[in-house]
């Protein structure tokens, strides 16, 4: 590779963390409570770092804690962590246009540090087609690696000084708020403002289904919801970069 | 029920939820050429990000617990409401959780 198209690489890389910086206070302090949230459910120290290192889905963390606690089978927790994150094979199918002709390895490292706000932020800019024309792989490493490093800093940070940290204070709201900032301007549209109250409506109807699969389905009736107000327009759909 | 999972159990129940996680994931993007969705699902998953934000955030905000609460004077919807109020006027994400915030903690310790 030339030297000037590593020091492109290097500057959509620059960008990308810049990109996710304003939402970094919401992942960091969902992050610190997530942290302590598992020493509080009765998980070492040392545990609790490894799975917050390895595993790097605070929902399916959080699942998992009460079985592991009351030492539930094995094959139990793994299937309650696996479907927590069904939501993550749909993320997973919206970004594979996206990242079509980059090597496996370098998709299944996308894949990894994916979450629910690097997840957000990709298909807001791709959308409004304020993404890097040429390395977007490099732009979301940057994202990624920005939001990886923060959410693991404050995590072990709450694993590790969980005694000293205020959980009434209702900080885990912040990350609440960050995704709020995510999705309100994207609601101006009418198909996703009716996707929006669609899957919101049906993600409360849900909530008492086990292993989140509330979420899931108000995701896909969501989804189903706006496309089929999408299809109603008078004006033709507009396709939004994804077929490009 | 018995024991905490410990040990190398809870070694394998770490692991194993590492792989079960790196699997949904990866799915698709992995998958590449192999696993192709009709050109309409494709076109469709735009509204992915906005459907499934709100599906997180909604319960997030409307339920204490497993209860309903849809009262004018639920701390966390006057939270939401500062924030989007912010929202009206700027995109600007730390403005929008400051003021979200704000509004969310005065209603919790006033009201």
């Amino acid at each position: 590779m030339s030297a000037g198209a590593v020091s492109e690489r290097r500057a959509a890389f620059r960008a990308g963390q810049l990109a996710i910086l304003p939402s970094l206070p919401g992942t960091a302090a969902w992050g610190l409570i997530c942290g302590v949230a598992m020493v509080k459910a009765g998980l070492a120290v040392p545990w609790a770092i490894a799975m917050s290192l390895l595993v790097f889905a605070a929902s399916a963390q959080l699942a998992a804690m009460p079985l592991i606690i009351a030492g539930a089978p094995l094959w139990v927790i793994i299937v309650t962590g696996f479907i927590t994150n069904l939501r993550f094979v749909i993320y997973s199918a919206a970004l594979r246009p996206y990242f079509t002709g980059l090597s496996a390895a370098k998709r299944a490292l996308a894949g990894f540090f994916m979450t629910d706000f690097t997840f957000a932020l990709f298909m807001r800019r791709a959308q409004e087609g304020s993404l890097p024309l040429r390395h977007r792989d490099s732009w979301f490493a940057g994202v990624c690696a920005n939001n990886y490093l923060t959410w693991q800093t404050c995590s072990i940070t709450g694993i590790v000084a969980s005694s000293y940290i205020p959980t009434d204070w209702g900080l885990e709201f912040t990350g609440t708020l960050a995704l709020v900032a995510l999705v309100g301007p994207a609601l101006v549209a009418r198909p996703a403002l009716v996707g929006g109250a669609v899957a919101g409506v049906v993600a409360l109807l849900a909530h008492a289904l086990p292993y989140k699969l509330g979420l899931f389905c108000a995701a896909i009736a969501g989804i189903a919801a706006a496309s089929l107000a999408d299809s109603l327009r008078v004006d033709p759909p507009r396709d939004a970069g994804v077929a490009q | 029920m018995s024991e905490p999972v410990a040990g190398i159990a809870l070694a394998v129940v770490i692991v194993g939820l590492a792989l079960s996680t790196f699997l949904t994931r990866t799915s698709f993007l992995l998958a590449g050429q192999r696993l192709r969705l009709n050109h309409h699902i494709e076109v469709a998953l735009r509204y992915a990000p906005v459907c499934t934000l709100t599906a997180i955030i909604v319960p997030n905000v409307l339920l204490h617990g497993p209860v309903y609460d849809f009262s004018p004077l639920n701390p966390r919807l006057i939270g939401v409401a500062g924030a989007a109020l912010w929202l009206c006027w700027s995109r600007n994400i730390v403005g929008c959780m400051a003021s979200g915030m704000l509004a969310y903690s005065l209603a919790r310790l006033y009201l």
